[in-house]
């Protein structure tokens, strides 16, 4: 039963990581970044790339593909989103570019690293699990686990507590009002979007020694990712934490219990959701309301 | 400067084009050309280009020794992109305008089932490679099709055969992707299997979603439920991010781990360095190292010579494909009549990389499935082939005739769809 937690909650931390990144980039910057999956993939492959071949060392290489791939995404975000922003039917084409993200960023993972699968081993001190009688915690699943508590803990700090958080806040708030009250908003959104691309690169790269990584791999990870935005209310921050502990556990469990209606339980709950709360669990849209 | 009238000029280029379309005709005429579809992109990716790869082996060398009654075989190639709407334009494409002799190739099933009804409504043969729905050689067979692989049947029916020799294997756990061929290959193996023995009994199943990213809160379930052995039909990917989650829990100490479709296949091997458990059991529609004759080690140097990395087992299917299309061209004396061509091919012998010593694949009337062996191994230590650590070992061989359906069950099969 606890074993069943623990590992419902690997997987929420997992999810948890990617849906924050999704949904500070839709409260703040007002984009839904279809490509955010392919943020994932890429930080599996730069993970793969600086520990794997480079052989820097599990930690520093985990660290610096997420740093790469908030780079990449701050790069997406300069010179492409950018143009966009406050064009006659925005969304529509958000929905392209971002989506054609996808298909190119998995294009590129394709062509500098090949389709096979890659494979990254965890730091040998990660490699078992403790046990207490029945019990059973992976180590490197605890280490999910903490990481995804210290983002979160981190994150809280950055947007409750720092002048950048209310910067943010002001943003998403009204993007005209702050800009005129002096917030630099187009350094700021750049500045988000890496910073949650970032986040979704530490997922893909914490995700790597225990997926596959493979290039299509981020299209997985979106849906899972879109469930969680959706349940906790799009563009709020805790509702992705919540989301992710609701969708991580409930996955669990019901496996436990039904294994054959496995893939039911995530969109039963999201169905759920939406009939009786549809702008999501979390009332409004914005960051940490 | 004398003036040739303009109309003179027109006369001119129209002469000269006509000669150069009637000799390009007569050109395309002596080759035999072949339209090939497999999935360069996706997931499956890897199977299609190393689908390609094996074809061209195969072209090479036949068209080194100078092709098939003096005519040189040309493959064409193009991504199936593993969807059957956009596969069936590429085949009536190649059909109505490239005029390929042959169709080739598709991983997927789907893509299969779409296509070899192209092939029906225009009398071109299909070959195919590499899917396995044992549904295109049964309900859905039409006589202009041909498989060169082994389906899903067979190497459920060998694996039947193994785990019936396992006594101690009483309580089964099934975990599969959530899709027909997940299924299907579990179904066929189980109902057999239970034909055979009384004792045994399904503990639980879970069928999670096709490339399911997280497989933990299975594999907790199914420590649980504490099977004897883990029977699963995963491919590619899956079967890799199963293995690496369920290292930690020690599952591969608590219980066998059972995948006799496609879990032997290189790919897994070599996307394991480190960490790949000894003895699981797994198996694949070719092996590197097995069998252990001329043929096989030659292509798979051949492979890696080429391409430089060591193949899945697609690559063999459409190797074999070429082969099976070269041979048939040969002994029927022509490329073009598709009715003199089934008739010989479907009574063809063919040796191939993974024949045995002392068995050559042959092609069965009835159903158009090539009948091949079946070798089912375990994972032991292997460093020839890197950068895999481990390799299937310790195999054991399942007789061809004994693991394809009865001529009766496929009658049968047939008549019932009809129904």
């Amino acid at each position: 039963m606890f074993t069943q937690l623990i590992g419902g909650l690997t997987s929420s931390m997992t999810l948890f990581l990617v849906a924050s990144g999704l949904t500070l980039i839709f409260g703040v910057g007002n984009v839904f970044n279809f490509a955010h999956g392919s943020f994932y993939l890429l930080g599996a492959y730069f993970a793969y790339q600086l520990v794997s071949v480079t052989g820097i060392g599990f930690f520093p290489g985990v660290l610096l593909a997420a740093l790469c791939t908030g780079a990449a995404g701050a790069v997406m975000e300069l010179f492409f989103l950018r143009r966009i922003y406050g064009r006659g039917g925005e969304e529509g084409f958000q929905i392209l570019l971002t989506y054609s993200f996808i298909l190119i960023i998995d294009d590129v993972v394709k062509m500098i690293w090949g389709t096979d699968y890659k494979s990254i081993s965890r730091p040998e001190i990660l490699d078992g699990a403790w046990t207490i009688g029945d019990l059973f915690v992976p180590r490197y699943d605890a280490v999910v686990i903490a990481t995804g508590l210290l983002v979160a803990l981190g994150m809280w700090g950055l947007i409750r507590r720092s002048r950048f958080g209310r910067n943010l806040r002001a943003i998403s708030a009204n993007r005209e009002m702050a800009s005129s009250l002096g917030v630099n908003v187009p350094v700021t959104l750049s500045f988000v979007f890496g910073l949650a691309t970032a986040l979704g690169g530490l997922s893909g790269a914490l995700s790597a020694p225990v997926r596959t990584v493979t290039p299509g791999a981020g299209v997985e990870v979106i849906i899972g990712s879109m469930i969680v935005v959706v349940i906790g209310g799009l563009g709020n921050f805790w509702g992705a934490l919540v989301g992710a502990l609701i969708i991580g556990e409930v996955t669990a469990f019901g496996i436990l219990f039904l294994p054959q209606w496995a893939i039911l339980f995530s969109y039963a709950v999201m169905a759920l959701v939406l009939v009786f709360r549809p702008q999501g669990l979390f009332m409004k849209q914005g960051v940490a309301k | 400067m004398t003036k040739f009238p303009r109309y003179w000029k027109g006369l001119l280029a129209a002469g000269a084009m006509l000669a150069l379309v009637s000799a390009d005709a007569a050109w395309a005429a002596e080759k035999i050309v072949i339209g090939a579809m497999y999935p360069m992109t996706g997931r499956a990716g890897r199977y299609g280009i190393d689908s390609v790869s094996g074809a061209e082996i195969a072209m090479e060398e036949i068209n080194a020794k100078g092709g098939v009654n003096g005519r040189m075989i040309d493959i064409i190639f193009n991504d199936s992109k593993a969807n059957p709407a956009y596969s069936v334009k590429v085949a009536k494409r190649y059909i109505s305008e490239d005029k390929v002799n042959f169709l080739m190739g598709v991983v997927s099933s789907a893509v299969g089932l779409a296509v070899t009804e192209v092939s029906k409504e225009n009398k071109v043969i299909f070959v195919g490679t590499d899917h396995a729905s044992t549904a295109l050689t049964t309900e859905k067979f039409q006589p202009y099709y041909f498989r060169v692989s082994n389906n899903t049947y067979q190497s459920a029916a060998a694996a039947a055969f193994y785990a019936n020799d396992k006594k101690e294997w009483k309580k089964y756990y099934v975990i599969g992707p959530d899709y027909e061929y997940g299924h299907r290959t579990w179904e066929d193996f189980w109902m057999l299997l239970q034909k055979k023995r009384k004792d045994v009994q399904l503990v639980g199943q879970a069928w999670p979603k096709l490339f399911e990213p997280d497989y933990t809160p299975y594999i907790t379930a199914i420590l649980k439920a504490k099977p004897d052995v883990l029977v699963t039909t995963f491919w590619g990917g899956d079967t890799v991010a199963f293995i690496k989650q369920a290292l930690p829990y020690k599952l591969f100490d608590k219980m066998k781990f059972y995948n006799y479709d496609g879990g032997g296949n290189y790919e897994l091997l070599e996307a394991m360095p480190t960490g790949l458990p000894k003895g699981l059991i797994l198996s694949a529609r070719h092996h590197l190292n097995w069998p252990n004759t001329k043929l096989n080690q030659e292509f798979v140097k051949k492979f890696k010579a080429k391409t430089g990395r060591f193949p899945s087992y697609a690559a063999e299917g459409a190797y074999a494909g070429v082969y099976f299309i070269a041979e048939g061209v040969r002994q029927a004396g022509t490329a073009e009549d598709p009715d003199k061509l089934v008739a010989v091919m479907e009574k063809m012998k063919i040796k191939l990389p993974e024949d045995p010593d002392g068995f050559t694949s042959y092609m069965r009337p009835i159903d158009h499935q090539i009948v091949q062996v079946q070798a089912i191994g375990e994972t032991v230590p292997n460093k020839s082939y890197p950068p895999a650590t481990m390799m299937l070992g310790n195999f054991k061989v399942y007789k061809a005739e004994d693991i394809i359906p009865s001529e009766a069950d496929i009658v049968a099969a047939r008549k019932a769809v009809k129904k």
